[in-house]
């Protein structure tokens, strides 16, 4: 419809549209010049709870920090604050999510696996409340594994307010034997063993006393290749009110006989003592360590892998003296009483199984849930 | 102004009676039949749809500008619209504008912060650790040591754990961190400070003689471990290229020992420890025994005690033999000489932070027969890491008298009050014998001269008689 030509060129339309965007244009070029996030008054003292963000760069990893630094009243950089943490009050309880603790999630990671972040981002625990930690290793699998993991964190921490975490931090290290593959047949040599589970152990133990704040109240260990977990992991495992306690961890694999999918036991490393066990470790030389699952030396333990009965309450318990690591929740201060990944033989045992022992010498015990699972990746 | 639509009314009829919202009669009959078209000759339907539009534009504009208006005096507004407004372009990330100043992800590169021998040129962080209990009296004096340190104050961070205090220590620390990041100096400032509050309930005292009893000594040193434990666990960063432990009760310590212990590039290192006393206690005297070798004695021991014994040094229960660096001090030996050693004194430790990293803490439990900073050692050397003393190179902690100096010293002070009292009894028995005898040594003196004068006198008249009788002058 051709419209009257005077009546186009002096279209109200378009002059109330000029206006409007030039009003829009000075109110950003005003907004963002005078109004900046308030920033803080800069005060000396400072008193954090596990919710806050930290006025600067130099506190926990396991909170947020606010980018503007703070400026004194003349306009120089303030000093660093004194802040205080109350660690007296700071709970772990059978109820995380009413007492509002917070839960920090860590995962040494090799290789990146979609699985692992997608289950991740499904627990049901309020994200504010989890940190995350990772440690990678300095090598072209640990580059590109912290290439893909940056690119998920990126997308995260920039969507929706209600899916982000309350912080992340990635930190990298080298490993001190590099190895070539992380193929499970290569991996799980005997020999290696001792020395790949004493690097797990050195960066386990970089990533938990570097990013384990003083507000955080549980450390879950989650291990990068764990790609199916209840939603309710943290909830549930907390629920039971134990100081150290490990799900059963299993694996889907098709099984060819029966031609279907099937589950079959993973991690063999938590475990009841046996006798056998003890004469044999009381046999070795103190630096020889006994490890699990290798037919070259039959410790008959009672191995919780094998105590799964998917017919029994999901919620029995076990106490353990060995646990495994790949899903494993513990109660910060278990680790902060000095409870590590022993990277070398402590009582015969290493890393996670060292760190049960090494609890338990601190007075804490380990707790199994043999019918509570948690898969494994399928290689 | 007339309507170009005039010049050909008969086209135009139509559109103009649809548009003002009527619809055209139905022409049901078809072409031919007689209709009325009741807008044939109303140009008004135009000037009606101006009006109209003009109308709400005017009501848009009106609204707009209400708006606007609002969310220039409800600035808590704008953060609802803004990602509106911006269509996109400032909300790509999804950020609210306060919400764009708060950084989640944090990356580290633990290679960078491994320490090296110079790192002051570097600007490698120090996490300096205080536990504290009890501290209050020596605070001022710490924090007096802590503004004299040379290494960059920024470069380092506090970290104070206070429990289970009965005294003021919260209070005045705090002060006292907040009146040193007050400072006028921007040297003086340190990195952060952090405070962490955390009663452990102990029920072991922390005076002088329970501290140094036998009997409490191994649950006291677990009790110790578990609070630099948590006081570590919870200030260590993964920025931080050094851990420095000091007790606040070190009395004088020279003020480039960060770079002085830094130079040797050891994993741990340790200074000597002594302590000034007083004169009747000789001196000086070896404070920390606890730096010391490993010694076949003390192995063979550590095989006869059960799982949670603990040994302690310099305690008769447990003869070790074992090498003290304490001991090996030479005032004017090289205070660079170095010596390993396998268990480590907790008054000055200078650590690289990658040995906490591996998983070395301060066992509070029996390891390998030891705990604390015994047990840290020993822990590092089983995870091969170097542990060195240097002999000749000495801080002085406070002198505190002990139980036995204190009776010494009340013993000292009776021994005094006695020989005083003596010395004053001596003298009132002095006075007393002059006031109740007289001194007749005057009188006697008295007597004598007047004996003298006698005896004078008399000589003079025997020889004025003589004389008289000699000396007829008068003629």
């Amino acid at each position: 419809m051709p419209s009257p030509r005077a009546l186009r060129r002096t279209n109200p339309i378009t002059i109330a549209l000029a206006a409007l965007l030039t009003v829009g244009f000075l109110f950003f070029i005003f907004s963002s010049a005078s109004d900046p996030a308030p920033p803080p008054p800069p005060t000396t003292k400072e008193r954090l709870g596990s919710k806050d963000a930290a006025s600067n760069p130099l506190s926990p990893p396991s909170l947020p920090f606010r980018k503007t630094s703070v400026l004194k009243q003349d306009g120089t950089q303030a000093p660093p604050p004194v802040v205080h943490y109350q660690m007296t009050n700071l709970t772990a309880s059978a109820d995380p999510v009413g007492n509002r603790e917070t839960v920090l999630i860590l995962t040494p990671m090799t290789r990146f696996y979609q699985g692992y972040w997608d289950n991740l981002l499904k627990l049901s625990y309020p994200h504010e409340l989890i940190s995350l930690g990772f440690i990678t290793p300095k090598t072209r699998e640990g580059n590109a594994a912290t290439a893909a993991l940056q690119e998920q964190i990126n997308k995260v921490q920039s969507g929706s307010k209600g899916k982000r975490f309350a912080s992340v931090t990635i930190l990298r290290q080298d490993t001190e034997i590099p190895l070539q593959s992380q193929d499970e047949a290569e991996r799980h040599k005997m020999e290696n063993q001792k020395m790949r589970r004493a690097a797990m152990s050195k960066a386990r133990n970089s990533l938990l006393f570097t990013t384990l704040g003083p507000t955080t109240s549980w450390v879950l260990w989650l291990d990068a290749d764990i790609v199916e977990t209840p939603a309710s992991l943290i909830q549930d495992l907390a629920a039971h009110d134990k100081p150290v306690i490990v799900p059963n961890c299993f694996q889907r694999y098709y099984n060819d006989e029966k031609k279907a999918m099937d589950v079959r036991p993973y991690d063999f490393n938590s475990w009841i003592d046996s006798q056998t066990a003890q004469i044999l470790a009381a046999k070795m030389d103190n630096d020889d360590i006994l490890l699990e699952g290798y037919r070259e030396l039959p410790t008959y333990r009672t191995l919780m892998a094998y105590m799964a009965d998917s017919n029994q309450d999901l919620h029995a318990e076990v106490q353990l003296d060995g646990v495994g690591g790949t899903a494993l929740l513990v109660k910060a201060d278990v680790h902060r009483d000095g409870a590590m990944f022993p990277p070398f033989s402590f009582y015969h045992l290493i890393e996670t199984e060292g760190f049960a022992k090494m609890a338990s010498r601190l007075g804490w015990k380990s707790w199994g849930l043999p019918n509570y699972f948690v898969y494994h990746f399928n290689e | 102004m007339l309507p170009v639509y005039a010049s050909s009314p008969q086209e135009k009829m139509h559109r103009h009676a649809f548009s003002n919202g009527h619809s055209a009669f139905p022409s049901l009959a078809g072409p031919g039949t007689f209709h009325i078209q009741p807008h044939k000759f109303q140009p008004r339907a135009q000037s009606a749809r101006r009006r109209r539009r003009q109308l709400l534009i005017r009501l848009g504009l009106a609204v707009a500008g209400a708006f606007i208006f609002s969310l220039f005096i409800f600035p808590s507004l704008r953060a609802i619209f803004v990602p509106i407004f911006s269509l996109g372009i400032f909300s790509s990330t999804g950020l609210s504008a306060a919400d764009s100043q708060i950084e989640t992800v944090r990356y580290y590169d633990l290679n960078h912060v491994q320490g090296s021998a110079r790192g002051w040129e570097r600007e490698e962080r120090i996490l300096l650790c205080a536990p504290l209990r009890d501290a209050a009296p020596h605070l001022p004096m710490f924090f007096s040591h802590l503004r004299n340190l040379t290494y960059p104050h920024g470069l380092i961070d506090l970290g104070f754990l206070v429990g289970d205090s009965k005294d003021n220590t919260l209070e005045l620390l705090t002060q006292l961190s907040e009146d040193l990041q007050a400072d006028q100096d921007p040297n003086m400032h340190f990195g952060e400070v952090s405070i962490m509050e955390k009663d452990f309930g102990q029920k072991v005292n922390q005076d002088v003689e329970s501290r140094h009893g036998f009997a409490a000594q191994a649950g006291r040193r677990k009790s110790m471990a578990q609070a630099r434990n948590w006081l570590l666990s919870a200030a260590l960063r993964p920025t931080h290229s050094w851990v420095y432990w000091r007790d606040v009760d070190v009395e004088t310590a020279p003020f480039t020992i960060l770079e002085d212990l830094m130079r040797h590039n050891k994993d741990i290192i340790v200074p000597n420890v002594w302590r000034p006393l007083p004169d009747w206690l000789g001196g000086e005297q070896p404070y920390d025994l606890n730096s010391w070798q490993e010694s076949e004695t003390a192995l063979a021991l550590a095989e006869t005690l059960d799982e949670d014994a603990v040994i302690v040094e310099g305690y008769a229960e447990y003869a070790t033999w074992r090498p003290h660096l304490a001991y090996l001090r030479d005032p004017y030996g090289d205070p660079d000489m170095e010596m390993e050693i396998d268990g480590v004194g907790g008054v000055s430790i200078l650590a690289k932070a990658r040995v906490f990293r591996a998983g070395v803490h301060f066992p509070a439990f029996s390891f390998e027969k030891h705990a604390e900073t015994e047990g840290f050692g020993k822990m590092a050397k089983r995870m091969k890491f170097s542990v060195v003393g240097l002999p000749h190179y000495t801080i002085w902690h406070l002198y505190e008298p002990s139980v036995d100096d204190i009776r010494h010293m009340e013993e000292m002070e009776q021994e005094r009050k006695a020989k005083e009292e003596e010395e004053r009894r001596r003298q009132e028995m002095l006075a007393r014998i002059r006031d109740q005898f007289d001194n007749p040594a005057q009188q006697w003196d008295e007597d004598k001269s007047r004996i003298r004068d006698m005896a004078k006198k008399g000589r003079n008249k025997e020889g004025g008689n003589s004389g008289g009788g000699g000396g007829p002058v008068e003629m």
